[in-house]
């Protein structure tokens, strides 16, 4: 194990070298452009192992690495904002064929108006879709969540393919120190690829054709079972991960908590700004308010039993969200609304489209919330506040 | 390449119990392709009859390994599998199966990406000129004035040009065939197959259903879209174009037969004006003027 200074970026690209894939579909999207050309590169120097295809699309991305996954070989791409929407279908496809794949999802806000800039949107907009979704907080956890993706993904009791988010700019672009596992750890905790079936003339099969009602149901149903058998795979791939790779993280759980055990508050988030909400923690636990974080790191699965237990004898729950259902509130606030309709649950929207939102802005919000003062809602920091939009209006 | 009868007398792919339409000519092509292309190859099946004709999973009457896929993700899929055969050192060819909607249409910019990267795939384009499978509506391949359910007043543009299209890719190798002429479209699926690198056959499949004629017919619309020179037989190799025998008569107006003889047995071209026949007329001799142009070496695509 070696550590370096590198962004979100090199972190997965190093992962997706170490993890030995042989097919790698690349396709330029803001933010996760670094990944790509590093792959690129790699395999230019001739350092990586690999085929790539510099395909004329997100879904031609999609396409050609569940094609070449379907063969029997490990594969990779990524993507971010309109690109992820615009392989939706094919998004869709992997996951109906049981087809392990891993991706890495650089979040973006999506567009109209154009914004190049952070937000969840993207990533949450896939939830449905049958992948596993797993989002990093720091470059290191983006390098070992891809890893790990690779186990999870190609487990016999899973099959399923698996995303991995990473907050756009604020951790693909920065840089900190990732200690970096060496091939042969890798190697041992990652074994040659496992999938259902392959494509072969001489044993041929057909993947994905017409079925019955009652035949497209139960075959639902398995992604449905196999989604939730994965909850005790990520834990056991996790606990290797530590004993086998690198034994600084803490991946025996699906979700990370954060001086929550006698907490009387929480707070709830996903990703980069998790940090953040530690120091907000840290701050208050200095005036004596029991509070803590409870951070989301699997969206799917979603840890029904671990989130009623760590957070269900809260006084009050604030969640934030960087991604937002229309008309209904943040998507996380909804699902930890679905799973403890009792509790004391507030949910606020904001940071979208790469507003920044730091430390000194969710300190407030956070006090406002513990008075009791907070109700489901959209923060605006300050200079938010000031602009003011033309509604769209009717024309004569 | 000629076929003898040792070539063609390989195990059919295609089995028994299919779920197509009598007097499916795609039925007709998928068979004689099999015999043709052999045994290492796997089907792309993009979105389409095709998905339909190998019947309700898990079973199968395509005895190939088969990926069946959305519409517009048919070659990149292929371009994938291609890679990945490489890699494990195997000779497996990769065969998009597509109709004209999906190639022409939904399809056709990762038909493009996969043809300018020169990917190992043979890509198909099953041409029967609409969306037959989903009630017979117009595709950029519908012909001028063909009367289908989206356009039930005959189509007002002409079709698209697919076989140029791809040629001035600069690809290895593209090629027209017709269900009409069995031994010509096999002997091209053998050259295909042997090529390295991209290669496109469009083979024209006349749809009793979207085309309303006597489902008894298939191979004769066929055969007489070839001899109105309505569809050409060409190939397009090493940047050079060759006209099969079939067509070579087309090259001059007068031995063409009258356009009407293949309009007149099709439903989708009852009671239309002269001035349809006409813009049809048109077409052909400006098609034939361009591959006259090409095949004398006058015009370089």
């Amino acid at each position: 194990m070696m550590s370096k200074v590198i962004s979100g970026n090199e972190a997965v690209a190093l992962g997706v070298k170490l993890s030995r894939v042989k097919v790698i579909a690349i396709y330029p999207i803001t933010p996760q452009t670094y990944i790509i050309e590093e792959l690129a590169a790699m395999r230019d120097k001739g350092e990586l192992d690999a085929e790539v295809i510099r395909v004329e699309s997100e879904h031609s991305a999609m396409a050609a690495i569940y094609g070449a996954a379907s063969t029997g070989v490990r594969v990779y791409t990524a993507t971010a904002s309109q690109g992820l929407l615009y392989m939706h279908e094919m998004v869709w496809w992997v996951a109906g064929s049981r087809i392990p794949i891993v991706m890495t999802v650089g979040t973006r806000a999506v567009g109209a108006p154009w914004n190049i800039w952070n937000e969840h949107t993207d990533f949450m907009s896939e939830r449905d879709s049958g992948w596993i979704m797993t989002f990093a907080s720091t470059p290191q956890e983006a390098l070992d969540l891809t890893l790990q993706a690779f186990r999870i993904s190609e487990d016999e009791r899973v099959f399923l393919p698996m995303m991995v988010g990473m907050d756009g700019f604020i951790l693909s672009h920065t840089k900190t120190r990732v200690y970096i596992p060496s091939q042969e750890d890798v190697d041992e905790f990652l074994p040659p690829r496992k999938q259902p079936y392959t494509l072969d003339p001489e044993d041929p099969v057909d993947i994905g054709n017409m079925f019955q009602p009652i035949d497209y149901m139960k075959f639902r149903h398995s992604i449905h079972l196999a989604m939730l058998h994965s909850i005790d795979v990520i834990k056991e791939v996790g606990k290797e991960y530590e004993k086998k790779v690198i034994p600084i993280g803490s991946y025996s759980t699906l979700n990370d908590s954060y001086k929550l055990d006698d907490a009387e508050y929480a707070i709830v988030s996903m990703g980069a700004w998790s940090l953040d909400v530690m120091q907000v923690v840290d701050e208050l636990r200095k005036e004596g308010i029991k509070i803590g974080l409870y951070r989301i790191r699997y969206v799917r699965p979603w840890d029904e039993e671990d989130i009623k237990k760590k957070l269900g004898d809260k006084q009050g729950i604030l969640v934030l969200d960087r991604s937002v259902s229309f008309g209904r509130g943040g998507h996380l606030y909804l699902e930890l609304k679905s799973t403890l309709p009792e509790a004391n649950i507030k949910g606020v929207v904001t940071g979208l489209g790469g507003v920044s939102i730091g430390k000194d802005m969710i300190l407030p919000l956070t006090r406002k919330f513990i008075e009791g003062n907070t109700n489901n809602e959209w923060f605006y920091p300050s200079e938010v506040e000031k602009v003011e939009l033309r509604n769209p209006r009717y024309i004569k | 390449m000629s076929l003898g009868i040792r070539d063609i007398s390989n195990k059919p792919r295609l089995l028994p119990g299919t779920s197509a339409c009598p007097g499916c000519p795609e039925n007709i092509a998928l068979k004689a392709i099999s015999m043709a292309l052999g045994e290492n190859a796997v089907f792309i099946v993009v979105a389409g009859c095709s998905s339909i004709i190998q019947g309700m999973g898990p079973k199968s009457t395509y005895n190939y390994p088969v990926l069946n896929i959305a519409f517009a993700a048919g070659p990149a899929a292929a371009a994938g599998m291609a890679k990945a055969f490489k890699l494990r050192n195997k000779d497996i060819k990769p065969v998009v199966w597509a109709g004209d909607g999906g190639t022409a249409d939904i399809g056709f910019a990762s038909l493009s990406g996969a043809a300018e990267r020169n990917d190992n795939i043979l890509y198909i384009c099953v041409d029967n000129e609409a969306y037959m499978n989903t009630g017979g509506h117009r595709s950029g391949s519908t012909p001028f004035g063909a009367k289908t359910a989206s356009t039930p007043g005959g189509k007002k543009e002409n079709k698209k040009d697919l076989p140029f299209i791809m040629i001035a890719h600069h690809v290895p190798y593209v090629a027209t065939a017709s269900v009409g002429y069995l031994h010509d479209l096999m002997d091209k699926i053998k050259k295909a197959r042997s090529i390295e690198g991209f290669s496109y056959v469009q083979v024209l499949t006349p749809d009793p259903y979207g085309w309303m004629f006597d489902p008894s017919k298939t191979a004769e619309l066929g055969k007489l879209a070839v001899q109105t020179c309505y569809w050409p037989l060409i190939e397009y190799e090493n940047g050079k174009l060759f006209i099969s025998q079939e067509s070579m008569h087309c090259l001059d107006k007068r031995t063409r037969k009258p356009i009407k003889e293949f309009l007149k047995l099709q439903g989708r071209y009852k009671g239309v004006s002269e001035e349809v026949i006409r813009g049809l007329e048109d077409y052909i001799d400006r098609m034939w003027e361009r591959i006259k142009s090409i095949y004398e070496g006058k015009v370089i695509l």
